[in-house]
C-alpha cells in the first residue's frame, strides 16, 4: 500500500511560505478605525434620539444600552486592531494568496488560471487615503473568493495588470 | 436524419404546445388560488342563484382568457438556427429576442410531464453557461423534431458527431421495479420524513392563514394543544406516534423514489452519460463528462448488504445567479461494476485502491465531542424548562451512548487519500460517502483554523470547486500545507480545462 503523501513524486514545487507574505498598507488601519467610529457614532446617536424624543421609553435601561454599545465596539475595535497585523498577501508567479483573521485564521490561494475576472474598488474613506480593494473572482462560490483590502491604489493596479498579463500569456 | 434546414426559418413548436401551455397556466393558477376554490366549494350552498351564475361566468371568462393567451404565447414563440446561433423570439406584448451561440449551450435535456406523455410531445430544455435567465424551454416538440434540433445544435462539435456513430445502445444500467423497491426501502427514511414535514408545514401555514381570516383560529390551535398535552402524558401515544412516523417515512421515501427514479436507464455514449427516469415527469438528462465537477458515491449499511449504492454528480453552477439552484443529478441502485464503469469514464486510469487511507487528526474527534455535548446541554436545558416531570432526564442515558457511538463512527469514517490526479474524501456517520475530485477541477484552496486549532497545530483544508466546496477537517499543519502546495502545483501546471 502507498501513502498518498509519500507518493508525491514531484521533487520540487514552490511552497507557500509564511515569510513571503507582505503586510497590507498601514494606512488602512485608519480606514478601519474611521469605519468603526462612523458606526459607533450612528448607533450612539440612534439610541440618543430614541431617548430624547421618547419614541420608546428606554430611560430605565439607558445605561445598559450605552454600556453594551461601548463594550461591543470596544471588542470590535480590539479584534480589528490586533487582527490588523495578520492581514497579509503575496503574489507569486502563478497565484495570489491572502491571509487574515485573529480568532478564525484563513489563508486563501487562487491560481491565476482559474480567475474569471478582477475588480478594483474604492470606498469614500479609502479614496481619501488613496487605498483600494482588489477582488478576484473564480467560478467557485463568490462569497469565498479572494478580496484584498487596503492596497495602495497604484499597487492594486499593478497587481491587476500583472495578473491580466499572466492569464493572457 | 439531420436536417438543419428545418430550422433556417423561424418556426413555432408543435401545435400541441398550445394545450401544454394552457394546462401549465391553469395549473399555476390553481396552485396560487386553490384556497379560493376550497372556500367556494365549502360555501357552495350559501351562494344565491344569481351570484352563482356570475361566478360560473367569471370562471368561463378566465378559462377563455387563458386559452387565448396560450394561443398567443404559442404563436409568438418562434425559433431558428443561424450561423451557429440559436435564436428565439418570444413575448406577446413585450417582444424578446434571445440569441445563444452553440458553444454556450451546456446541455440539452428532454422532459415529459404527465400531459406531455399523454399527447406524446417532449419538452426540450437548454441549459446555458450564462445567466439563469437565458435558460430556454420549448414546451412541445415531437420526438423526431426534438432530436433533429438537438443534433443540429450539437453537430458543430466534432466529438459529438463521432458519438453518434459509435452509439452504444445497450444501457449501462436499467433499474427494474424490484430493484427500485429495494432502493426505496433502504432510503434514509428520516430524510424523507423531514422533506414531507417541510411540505406539510407549507400547507399548514396556508390553511392556518385561511382559518385565521375566517376567525376559526381556535379550531386548529385547540386541535394541536390537545394533541401535545396528550403526548406529554401518555407514553403509549408517543410509541404509536413514532411507529406511525416510521411508516409515513417509509411510505414517503417510497413515493419519492418511485416518482423521480421510475424506469431509470443510463447509457454511456462516448463522453456523455445519458440518464432517463421519472414516472409522472419523465426526464432525460445528458451529462457531459467535462461538465461534471465531482462525484459522490454513497451507501448505507443495508444498501451495502444488498450491494447497491447511489452516485451523485455535481455540475458547474450556471452563471453568477444569486439563487443557487444546484444541479445535482443522482443515479440510484448502482452495482459495483457499474460504479467502476462510471468512474473509468470520468477518471480514466485512476487507481486509488493502491493507496492507504489517511486519517484526520484526533482533534477532529475532540471537536465533534465538544459540539455533541453542547447540543446535549441545550436539549437538557430545554427539558428543564419544558417539562415538570424530571424523569425526562433519564433520556440522557439513551442519548449519551448514541452520541458517543455516532461520534466515534463519524471520526472513523473521516479519511482521505489522493493520487497524482485525483483526491478522494470519505465521510459519513450511518451512511458512507466517497467523494472524488480531480485536482484540476479545483478553483481555489483555503486553509482555515480557529484559535483552538492553532494551539493543536491543525487546520481545515477547503477546496472550492465550481459546484460547491469540499473540506478536509483538522489536518496536521505539515500535512495540510503539503496537500495545499501539491494541489496548487497541480492546478497551475494542468492543461485541462475545468469545464
Amino acid at each position: 500500500m502507498l501513502n498518498s503523501f509519500q507518493n508525491i513524486t514531484v521533487t520540487y514545487f514552490p511552497e507557500l511560505v509564511d515569510s513571503e507574505f507582505k503586510p497590507i498598507e498601514k494606512k488602512y488601519l485608519k480606514v478601519i478605525i474611521s469605519n468603526i467610529f462612523v458606526f459607533f457614532f450612528i448607533f450612539t446617536v440612534g439610541v440618543f434620539t430614541v431617548d430624547f424624543t421618547q419614541i420608546l421609553d428606554i430611560s430605565s435601561f439607558l445605561f445598559y444600552a450605552y454600556f453594551s454599545i461601548l463594550i461591543i465596539f470596544g471588542l470590535i475595535f480590539l479584534v480589528q486592531f490586533l487582527g490588523f497585523t495578520k492581514r497579509k498577501y503575496v503574489v507569486r508567479e502563478k497565484d495570489i494568496s491572502y491571509k487574515s483573521g485573529l480568532l478564525f485564521k484563513k489563508t486563501t490561494t487562487v491560481p491565476f488560471n482559474r480567475i474569471q475576472h478582477l475588480e478594483i474598488d474604492q470606498g469614500p474613506i479609502s479614496r481619501f487615503f488613496d487605498l483600494a480593494v482588489l477582488s478576484v473572482f473564480t467560478a467557485g462560490n463568490s462569497s469565498d473568493d479572494l478580496k484584498i483590502r487596503g492596497l495602495k491604489q497604484e499597487d492594486a493596479a499593478k497587481i491587476k495588470e500583472f495578473i491580466s498579463s499572466q492569464i493572457d500569456g | 436524419m439531420v436536417n438543419s434546414n428545418h430550422y433556417s426559418e423561424f418556426r413555432t413548436q408543435s401545435k400541441k404546445g398550445i394545450l401544454v401551455i394552457y394546462i401549465n397556466q391553469i395549473y399555476g393558477l390553481l396552485k396560487t388560488f386553490w384556497i379560493l376554490l376550497f372556500l367556494f366549494i365549502q360555501k357552495f350552498s350559501k351562494f344565491s342563484e344569481v351570484s352563482l351564475n356570475y361566478i360560473y361566468l367569471g370562471i368561463v371568462f378566465v378559462l377563455l382568457f387563458f386559452l387565448v393567451r396560450a394561443f398567443l404565447i404559442f404563436k409568438n414563440f418562434q425559433f431558428k438556427i443561424e450561423n451557429n446561433h440559436f435564436i428565439l423570439k418570444k413575448g406577446i406584448l413585450k417582444k424578446n429576442i434571445i440569441e445563444i451561440p452553440f458553444d454556450r449551450i451546456q446541455n440539452i435535456n428532454f422532459k415529459q410531464n404527465i400531459i406531455q406523455q399523454i399527447i406524446n410531445v417532449y419538452e426540450l430544455n437548454m441549459e446555458t453557461a450564462g445567466s439563469a435567465k437565458a435558460e430556454i424551454s420549448i414546451k412541445a416538440m415531437s420526438l423526431a423534431h426534438a432530436n433533429d434540433l438537438k443534433n443540429a445544435i450539437t453537430i458543430f462539435d466534432k466529438s459529438n458527431q463521432k458519438s453518434e456513430v459509435f452509439r452504444e445502445e445497450k444501457p449501462l444500467l436499467k433499474i427494474g421495479l424490484l430493484e427500485l423497491l429495494k432502493v426505496s426501502l433502504t432510503e434514509n427514511h428520516f430524510k424523507s420524513l423531514l422533506l414531507l414535514f417541510a411540505l406539510l408545514v407549507g400547507f399548514y401555514q396556508q390553511i392556518n392563514q385561511l382559518f385565521e381570516s375566517s376567525g376559526n383560529n381556535e379550531l386548529v390551535d385547540d386541535f394541536i394543544t390537545e394533541n401535545t398535552s396528550a403526548i406529554q402524558t401518555s407514553i403509549i401515544v408517543v410509541l404509536i406516534f413514532s411507529i406511525l412516523l416510521v411508516l409515513v417515512g417509509v411510505f414517503s421515501s417510497f413515493v419519492r423514489v418511485f416518482l423521480t427514479h421510475f424506469n431509470l436507464t443510463v447509457f454511456i455514449k462516448n463522453d456523455t452519460l445519458e440518464i432517463d427516469q421519472g414516472l409522472t415527469t419523465k426526464k432525460s438528462i445528458v451529462l457531459k463528462k467535462n461538465k461534471v465537477q465531482h462525484i459522490t458515491i454513497s451507501t448505507n449499511p443495508i444498501k451495502e448488504k444488498l450491494g447497491i449504492s447511489f452516485i451523485t454528480f455535481t455540475q458547474a453552477e450556471s452563471g453568477i445567479s444569486k439563487e443557487k439552484q444546484k444541479t445535482i443529478i443522482k443515479i440510484v441502485g448502482c452495482k459495483a461494476t457499474q460504479i467502476t464503469k462510471i468512474k473509468n469514464l470520468l477518471f480514466p486510469d485512476e487507481n486509488l485502491h493502491d493507496f492507504d487511507n489517511n486519517h484526520v487528526d484526533s482533534f477532529y474527534k475532540t471537536r465533534l465531542y465538544l459540539r455533541g455535548f453542547l447540543a446535549l446541554l441545550l436539549i437538557n436545558i430545554g427539558f428543564f424548562f419544558g417539562f415538570e416531570n424530571h424523569t425526562i432526564f433519564w433520556l440522557n442515558s439513551i442519548l449519551l451512548p448514541i452520541l458517543v457511538f455516532l461520534t466515534e463512527l463519524k471520526f472513523k469514517k473521516r479519511t482521505f487519500l489522493f493520487s497524482d490526479e485525483l483526491l478522494q474524501i470519505n465521510y459519513g456517520t450511518i451512511e458512507t460517502h466517497q467523494t472524488f475530485l480531480p485536482f484540476y477541477k479545483i478553483q481555489h484552496v483555503s486553509l482555515t483554523k480557529t484559535i483552538f486549532q492553532e494551539r493543536k497545530n491543525v487546520s481545515d483544508v477547503v477546496f472550492q470547486t465550481a459546484s460547491g466546496k469540499l473540506k478536509i477537517p483538522c489536518l496536521k499543519d505539515s500535512e495540510a500545507l503539503k496537500i495545499l502546495n501539491f494541489a496548487l502545483y497541480k492546478i497551475e501546471t494542468s492543461q485541462q480545462s475545468w469545464m
